[in-house]
């Protein structure tokens, strides 16, 4: 069944090198800059303390969340065409997550100290607290599941309730990843009750485009190679749901684009009209990344070619992936509190050191993704499971 | 115990930064750490511009959400000291979600660019765990209440001068930098600021100055429908801040 993954094979292998060079390059600019300037090797200040290491990270901690979510469709909801994916979409969670987490990890002052500070805190109160909380039992659950399936142990009471843990996991943390921004009343950009909703649609949608591109790199990107049950899902079900996804993401950030130029107040207003509108960069990723591989997905002749899921797959990593970057710094560009010392919008580009980060996580990413689909079958599902070995011993089916 | 507020009256206020000045000089502070400023505010247009001026030191506010978002506790208020918010440098662990969460921006990531050059950061570099070790430094040093100079990758943020005013007698009702008796207790801003736009003191204690003066002259506080509550009182004309609006360099 997975004879023809070419990521088993010398393309892995070289893919893998490849990526290993741009991950161990990455993060050993980041980290010679860093130990020789700190962290003035960002381009962070009081104005935006929070950059492109954030974004990328908030970026990947939601692809992750989408992931989860898209594994819920066949392990929680039992719609059982989506099985195909469902490995995948667990093993990606897991390492995209965990990518996300290595970037946040060179971010912060202290990473170490957290280990045991934030355990010891118990600042219930806070919802980065959480966020540690709910991430890490995210974690925990994705392992877990993970490790079910790969004793293609699919169906049983124990599986499907490690599922329904896990998306209940991956709810409560993705959501409460959006209300470390949305309760913060004092940023009126971000300031917002139905912020989690947003991050589920537009996790969902990065998580989908993830699970395109990296399901056709499995196959060198040839569709006849893949395992029929996988090919007909490609070929169906599948781009439906992520042209619905993108259709839904580009009409939630028309909502908030047209309420936050609506708005009086220039926290939100001036953000999306002279901040965010003004960038080109912007819109190309607006009109580019998102609208046009909706719209090419729309037709029902383009949507089933391959060349195009992976095409809008990729389209849909820069557009949300800049979605992601002009969220966060968004809301902090208008100073806040400084009178005229901040003249003017604040100005921030992300520094060669803070792009490392963001290549380190992304090639962190494939290596953990070429070394998942050597060591393990991916696309493996209960189809694939030879028959009386879908269930250990004594457990009780409930599908 | 004293809950320790400030006052400033804006109708005396001289806009001169002498308060800032004295805080750097005193907490070791780098140029743009700026724990206490004041900040300056154009509106209108000519010729009938104003140019309004606003000190602005930590609120150490009853309700802060600074405390509220600190994951770990680091950042904590310390009824036992006057309410004055600290951050503790042992466990900051550098998020800089405070920093998102202080809608008076009074709070600083020194670990960052310099502002101006030479970089004071590489003119003496950091021994000891410090960031930066400048050959002078003030005699008090507590990094469980962000006191002194700051290690590398932690918050920082005014104290209300907390090594001075902690040493003053129990139960005095106002730390008054003309009482011979009490100057040395008296927060660096408050004791240096030349026309005395400054007033320190106990908002618990109904006899205090500070209580008269917020009662007496209207005091108000800044921002206070974000619901955090200041410790520091404004007095006088000019107590609120104009929309951010873009302004053209000429």
């Amino acid at each position: 069944m997975t004879d023809n993954n070419v990521m088993k094979g010398s393309a892995g292998t070289g893919l893998l090198v490849l990526s290993l060079l741009v991950m161990v390059a990455g993060f050993g600019y980041a980290a010679m800059n860093m130990a020789a300037h700190g962290h003035a090797a960002f381009n962070t200040d009081a104005n935006v303390a929070w950059g492109q290491p954030i974004s990328t990270y908030l970026y990947f901690a939601l692809a992750s969340s989408g992931l989860g979510l898209l594994a819920a469709v066949p392990l929680v909801f039992k719609v059982k065409e989506y099985y195909p994916v469902a490995k995948r979409c667990i093993f990606l969670a897991f390492i995209i997550l965990i990518s996300g987490m290595a970037v946040l990890a060179m971010e912060l002052g202290h990473t170490f100290r957290m280990i045991w500070a934030l355990p010891f805190g118990m600042q219930v109160q806070s919802a980065m607290f959480w966020m540690g909380v709910l991430y890490a039992l995210d974690l925990l659950f994705l392992l877990w599941k993970f490790q079910r399936m790969e004793g293609r142990d699919w169906d049983s009471k124990t599986t499907l309730q490690i599922g329904i843990a896990s998306f209940l996991g991956v709810l409560l943390a993705s959501g409460n990843l959006a209300l470390i921004f949305g309760m913060m009343s004092m940023r009126p950009f971000w300031f917002d009750p139905s912020l989690p909703i947003y991050f589920y649609l537009t996790g969902i949608a990065s998580g989908m485009a993830a699970l395109v591109f990296y399901t056709y790199l499995a196959y060198g990107f040839d569709r006849g190679k893949m395992p029929a049950a996988l090919r007909q899902l490609m070929e169906g079900g599948l781009p439906k749901l992520f042209v619905t996804l993108l259709g839904i993401t580009f009409l939630f950030i028309m909502v908030r684009m047209i309420t936050g130029l609506y708005a009086n107040a220039p926290e939100i207003n001036l953000v999306w009209s002279d901040y965010i509108l003004a960038s080109p960069v912007y819109h190309i990723s607006l009109w580019g990344g998102i609208l046009l591989p909706f719209l090419l997905l729309l037709s029902p002749t383009l949507r089933v070619q391959p060349a195009v899921q992976v095409a809008c797959a990729v389209l849909v990593f820069g557009g949300l992936f800049a979605e992601r970057y002009f969220f966060v710094v968004g809301g902090q560009v208008i100073p806040l509190f400084k009178g005229t010392w901040a003249w003017d919008i604040s100005q921030y580009a992300p520094s060669a050191t803070e792009w490392s980060l963001t290549f380190m996580g992304a090639a962190m990413i494939f290596v953990l993704y070429v070394l998942g689909e050597k060591m393990f079958n991916l696309s493996d599902s209960p189809a694939d499971t030879p028959s009386g070995a879908s269930q250990p011993a004594g457990a009780k089916a409930t599908a | 115990m004293a809950k320790w507020g400030m006052v400033i009256d804006l109708d005396k206020c001289t806009g001169c930064q002498a308060c800032t000045t004295a805080c750097s000089m005193e907490n070791n502070t780098l140029p743009g750490e700026n724990w206490q400023d004041v900040l300056y505010y154009h509106e209108g247009e000519y010729p009938s511009a104003q140019m309004k001026w606003l000190p602005r030191p930590c609120m150490q506010c009853e309700e802060p959400s600074c405390v509220h978002v600190c994951p770990t506790r680091a950042t904590y208020k310390d009824d036992e000291a006057g309410g004055i918010v600290f951050i503790d440098w042992n466990k900051c662990i550098g998020c800089k979600y405070c920093m998102i969460a202080c809608p008076y921006g009074v709070r600083f990531y020194a670990d960052e660019q310099p502002l101006v050059e030479p970089d004071l950061k590489a003119a003496f570099p950091g021994e000891d765990g410090q960031l930066w070790s400048p050959p002078y430094q003030g005699p008090q040093e507590d990094w469980s209440r962000g006191i002194g100079i700051q290690p590398k990758g932690v918050v920082s943020k005014c104290t209300f001068c907390h090594h001075k005013v902690s040493q003053a007698p129990a139960g005095t009702p106002d730390l008054d930098e003309d009482d011979p008796d009490l100057k040395e207790y008296v927060p660096a801003c408050v004791r240096t600021c030349p026309p005395k736009a400054r007033y320190f003191g106990d908002l618990d204690n109904p006899e205090s100055n500070v209580n008269k003066l917020i009662g007496n002259k209207r005091g108000v506080r800044l921002k206070d429908e974000t619901g955090n509550r200041p410790q520091v009182y404004y007095l006088g004309a000019g107590a609120n801040i104009p929309a951010f609006q873009r302004r053209q360099r000429s």
